[in-house]
């Protein structure tokens, strides 16, 4: 299992939960999940926060089938089948990788509008581990 | 001063389950009037479905949560049995840390619990703003016919002084001893109930009835005064056996009976039934909520409509965005099968 220590989850909930990103102070282009040095000018570690909107559209993704979940979403994958993992273009620029959830696999297209909603990630050492997952854009906006 | 409800939001999961696949697991069904209930994912819990509708009530305002002074959070189905429940949403949110955060839960009165310190929070603190999110899925053992009716949903509320959707009147309690239907000793895993039918519907009509015969005399009110009656729904027949009694018809339970559709919804009930009646609401009309909670309690909270403003997705958008699983997949989300 790709483990993750309690203190080391506690640290990152800003961007687990808040989905809290960074503007770099030179370039201006915004890093997510936060990083030591900005990963589009690798020419400066001085940034400030920027909350994200939470909002983007499918880049691509691709179906988890049997076999293919890693250790800590093995059950998940017992229970609920097949889930889709996307690459999600963020309003705000970045690109980031997250389960899709609230949707039926068949329905999942590239392009379409998402929103980054807190769901169970998996549970481990007894904690469950909330976090986003992104599911269809339906808030009519 | 006047509070009330300036924004208000459902969460309904995708998922349904309908009573044919009960039956032909169990052969027959044990959920007088549900015909199917929602269910939740394997990633979802009652923590994500409140989540859901706090963003969502705030959005539909819209309010900034900064500016939020208050949290009540409301659930007989926690993940965790010792843990402040709260905090995670109020974080999530981006809900002030200083707001006060309180878990309310024990019984399916949690969420009218909630919604009254929501109220009263608002009329003490001038300027003050509280969210209140109830969101339930209550389980029992799959071998025991309590299980058959509960299923899943949420509901939230922004509760202010300002730019009122709907103004709360007033509201009455009443609380008794009573054992025997739906409880949880400490250390027991599942739900439990000695199943005498006539502990439950004495426990239930005694509660509900007293609750609303004060509120309706405290206000000065008729039955009749009211446009739409929601009453705790353990299935989808009960709340009328106690509306018969308290002279409330048909008519005024139809927009506010959502157990027909979703099934039992613990402590978001009573509140995902009053969703459904906002939906549907004219300005000017009356609603009345009654809740009730094993052990026992009820609350009965009157509402009056000022405004049409109404949130999307709407309850009903929700209702017709299913998709349906058996008897199986119903097990294993459930995680009945270790």
């Amino acid at each position: 299992m790709a483990h993750v220590s309690v203190p080391m989850y506690w640290r990152t909930i800003p961007q687990r939960y808040q989905m809290m990103g960074q503007k770099c102070k030179k370039c201006g282009a915004v890093n997510f999940p936060p990083k030591g040095v900005c990963k589009y000018c690798n020419a400066s570690s001085e940034f400030e926060e920027l909350q994200l909107s939470g909002k983007g559209k499918v880049h691509t993704f691709v179906l988890i089938g049997a076999g293919g979940a890693p250790p800590e979403f093995a059950e998940q994958m017992k229970a609920g089948g097949s889930y889709p993992v996307a690459i999600v273009e963020l309003a705000e620029g970045p690109k980031v990788i997250g389960q899709m959830t609230d949707v039926n696999p068949k329905e999942v297209k590239m392009g379409m509008p998402v929103k980054a909603e807190l769901k169970k990630i998996y549970t481990e050492e007894g904690v469950i581990r909330y976090g986003f997952k992104f599911a269809p854009d339906l808030e009519g906006k | 001063m006047t509070a009330g409800i300036s924004g208000y939001s459902s969460y309904i999961p995708r998922l349904r389950i309908k009573k044919e696949d009960y039956a032909k697991a169990w052969g027959s069904f044990q959920a007088a009037g549900v015909s199917e209930k929602a269910v939740m994912s394997f990633d979802e819990d009652v923590l994500t479905a409140a989540s859901r509708v706090s963003k969502r009530a705030l959005e539909s305002v819209p309010m900034a949560p900064a500016k939020v002074t208050r949290f009540a959070l409301a659930s007989t189905t926690a993940p965790y049995l010792e843990k402040l429940l709260s905090g995670t949403i109020l974080v999530n949110v981006g809900m002030p840390n200083s707001a006060f955060a309180t878990d309310h839960t024990t019984s399916t009165r949690a969420g009218t619990e909630a919604f009254i310190s929501g109220i009263e929070h608002v009329k003490a603190s001038p300027g003050g703003v509280a969210v209140v999110a109830t969101a339930d899925a209550p389980r029992a053992s799959m071998w025991d016919p309590m299980e058959h009716p509960m299923g899943a949903g949420a509901a939230g509320f922004v509760l202010s002084s300002e730019n009122l959707i709907a103004e709360v009147e007033g509201y009455a309690s009443f609380a008794m001893e009573h054992f025997g239907e739906r409880f949880k000793p400490a250390g027991e895993e599942t739900l439990q109930d000695l199943n005498v039918k006539k502990f439950f519907a004495s426990a239930f009509t005694t509660c509900t009835t007293k609750a609303c015969a004060s509120l309706l005399k405290k206000l000065g009110r008729k039955p009749e005064d009211y446009a739409h009656v929601v009453i705790q729904q353990p299935d989808a027949k009960t709340p009328g056996s106690v509306a018969g009694k308290l002279m409330f018809n048909d008519a005024q339970m139809a927009s506010g009976l959502v157990s027909v559709n979703l099934g039992d919804l613990g402590a978001a009930s009573t509140t995902v039934g009053l969703v459904a009646a906002l939906d549907a609401a004219k300005v000017g009309d009356r609603i009345i909520m009654i809740s009730y909670g094993s052990g026992a309690g009820s609350d009965a909270i009157s509402l009056k409509v000022v405004s049409d403003s109404k949130p999307v997705p709407s309850f009903k958008d929700q209702l017709e965005k299913k998709e349906y699983i058996d008897y199986i997949q119903y097990v294993k989300l459930k995680g009945a099968l270790k």
